[in-house]
């Protein structure tokens, strides 16, 4: 139902919304690729030397600390799966067995309330080495016990995937809840007239209804990968050395540490190609689940 | 079509019927002492910072991490708020406090009154390329803020409010525009046409119909959305970090300088109580309206 009664005034009422997304979204985002092609350092240029376009992005992709920042956004990526595959054993769980439903799904979701930055300094305090939980380990006379994660190279991006995992399964779980939810009733029945296993019942029925929602949970959180910034910094603040920067961080820092505007926006474009990469996905999946959706009520 | 409905409530009935007949089981045992671990698991890094944050140092240094305090004190907490260093300003985390509170009120203002007038505009009015605009929306909400960030600072800079509350506030409120909007379109799409045939007759002007009628019925979406934008807000770092200049730093970029730059001797009790200090506001509106903090991150991950 629409209205037809006033022409202006709604189109009047859309002014802000228009001007933001032209200016502060379309515009802002031309405006970042067309630095990125320029010598811009710390004030925008704006012309483009033809003969060396490019330069920004070469030098971007000789830069081992930028190589570094993609190899941890796969590594996050595939660290934090196990968010989603932990999110949906404990979604099956609270629905399988109602009691305590509110209680559990209050307890899982609380990290999400909380700040990264509160995150992280929380995790930075578990894994100091001298006073956090490699010590509490050690006092339990488990001598060699290695919980000094964040000061290994090697090690240090799996103290952030604990960290971020932390933060974000209850997320992951009350999507997967809402998507169980969503299961017509009459399936339990049926199956277990059917005497199905429970097993084959999750792995061949239940899963396999459910990949919309672990898909769109995939796509949200590789979404959420590429901008990975807050928890870096403040667990490790990029290091040690730059060992934990990501692409987001490499922005911030290109631009507020080294003021170098060109090249914090050559970044920034490829962060930006990524995105539109996992996005184009989401729009499907969505634009497909709004079919289906559409079928099931006709 | 209602026979179908009825025989859905009839198998439900029954399945409940034998819900309630059947006694705990073993599996259901097992399940619920799995749950229990798990969520105690969630539990241990906000027990392990409350309980350190009440722990005087001289504790703390004997490395008993989840161990209660011996002796509770109150002392962090105080020093944590009033006189912490934050860098080269020590004192506390209060300033950031208050700080936090100027960025939210308009950046609420400002992006909830501009997200549900576009809102309703998109969703009840007849405007053709409204389609188009809404697809657009829906793009901008899953831009990543450091794509914009630097256009965004030039752009605040010319309008020469940079490094103030408002810039920090006004940045909160464009970013969250996109998302905002089409939450509050979804919300308005779905108001009975009698409704809005009845505000047709009765008063018939855009802003009328909005104020007297759409808003009053908008209380539940609301509530959605203010926890939505007051935990964002609050918990947001980097907006605050680039556009924020000394002295108006929001509570996080504080919170941030106090733990990760500070020299010297570490005061872990007062980082701890720093760090929970930033986190109750968050974690006050999560408890205290946790039905519809899930409604929120829910619309704001999919229905976009």
């Amino acid at each position: 139902m629409a209205i037809r009664w006033s022409w202006a005034s709604p189109r009047i009422a859309l002014i802000p919304a228009l001007t933001t997304t032209a200016v502060a979204f379309l515009g802002a985002i031309l405006w970042t690729i067309w630095i990125s092609f320029t010598r811009s350092r710390r004030f925008p240029e704006y012309t483009i030397d033809l003969s060396s376009w490019s330069r920004q992005y070469e030098r971007l992709f000789n830069d081992s600390s930028w190589t570094t920042a993609l190899g941890n956004i796969l590594v996050l990526a595939i660290g934090n799966a196990l968010a989603i595959l932990f999110g949906f054993i404990l979604a099956a769980m609270i629905e399988r067995e109602k009691r305590g439903e509110g209680f559990f799904r209050t307890i899982f979701l609380y990290p999400l309330a909380l700040s990264l930055i509160v995150t992280g300094i929380a995790w930075r305090w578990i894994f100091n080495p001298d006073l956090g939980v490699q010590n509490f380990l050690r006092g339990l006379g488990w001598e060699s016990a290695n919980f000094n994660w964040l000061a290994d190279t090697r090690t240090a991006m799996y103290g952030i995937i604990l960290a971020s995992i932390w933060h974000g399964l209850g997320f992951y779980m009350a999507l997967m809840l809402a998507g169980l939810k969503s299961i017509n009733s009459e399936i339990w029945s049926a199956a277990r007239l059917d005497g199905v296993s429970l097993w084959k019942l999750y792995t061949e029925i239940i899963i396999p209804m459910m990949k919309f929602t672990f898909l769109t949970c995939a796509i949200l959180l590789s979404l959420g990968v590429v901008k990975t910034y807050d928890i870096v910094l403040a667990m490790t603040n990029g290091g040690p050395g730059t060992s934990t920067w990501t692409p987001a961080y490499f922005v911030v820092n290109s631009f507020g540490a080294r003021g170098n505007i060109g090249y914090a926006s050559a970044a920034a474009v490829i962060m930006l190609l990524m995105t539109a990469a996992l996005f184009l996905p989401l729009m499907l999946v969505t634009a497909w689940q709004a079919r289906r959706r559409e079928g099931r009520t006709l | 079509m209602t026979v179908t409905i009825e025989a859905t409530a009839f198998a439900a009935d029954r399945v409940k019927v034998k819900r309630r007949r059947r006694r705990i089981r073993g599996s259901s045992i097992a399940i619920l002492v799995f749950l229990t671990m798990c969520a105690a698991f969630v539990s241990v890094p906000l027990y392990v910072v409350i309980v350190t944050s009440f722990k005087t140092m001289d504790q703390i240094a004997q490395g008993q991490i989840f161990s209660l305090p011996t002796e509770w004190t109150l002392e962090p907490w105080r020093y944590a708020w009033s006189q912490t260093c934050a860098g080269m300003t020590c004192k506390g985390v209060s300033a950031g406090f208050w700080t936090s509170l100027k960025i939210l009120f308009p950046s609420l203002l400002l992006s909830i009154g501009v997200s549900s007038v576009t809102g309703y505009a998109l969703a009840l009015w007849k405007i053709n390329w409204a389609g188009t605009f809404l697809f657009i929306l829906f793009l901008c909400a899953f831009v990543p803020f450091q794509i914009i960030m630097i256009p965004l600072v030039v752009l605040v800079s010319s309008l020469g409010i940079f490094g103030t509350v408002w810039a920090v506030a006004l940045v909160h409120a464009i970013l969250s525009m996109p998302l905002l909007t089409l939450i509050f379109r979804n919300f308005y799409k779905d108001i009975p046409d009698e409704i809005i045939k009845a505000a047709i007759m009765d008063c018939g002007s855009f802003w009328k119909i909005f104020l007297e009628i759409i808003l009053p019925m908008s209380a539940n979406i609301m509530i959605v959305v203010l926890i939505l934008m007051i935990t964002s807000v609050w918990n947001d770092y980097l907006i605050g970090l680039t556009f924020g200049g000394v002295g108006t730093q929001p509570m996080t970029v504080i919170l941030a300088n106090t733990v990760i730059t500070s020299f010297g001797e570490v005061r872990y009790n007062v980082n701890m109580a720093a760090a929970l200090l930033t986190a109750i506001p968050p974690l006050v509106v999560y408890f205290g309206l946790g039905k519809f903090f899930v409604e929120g991150i829910t619309a704001g991950a999919i229905k976009g």
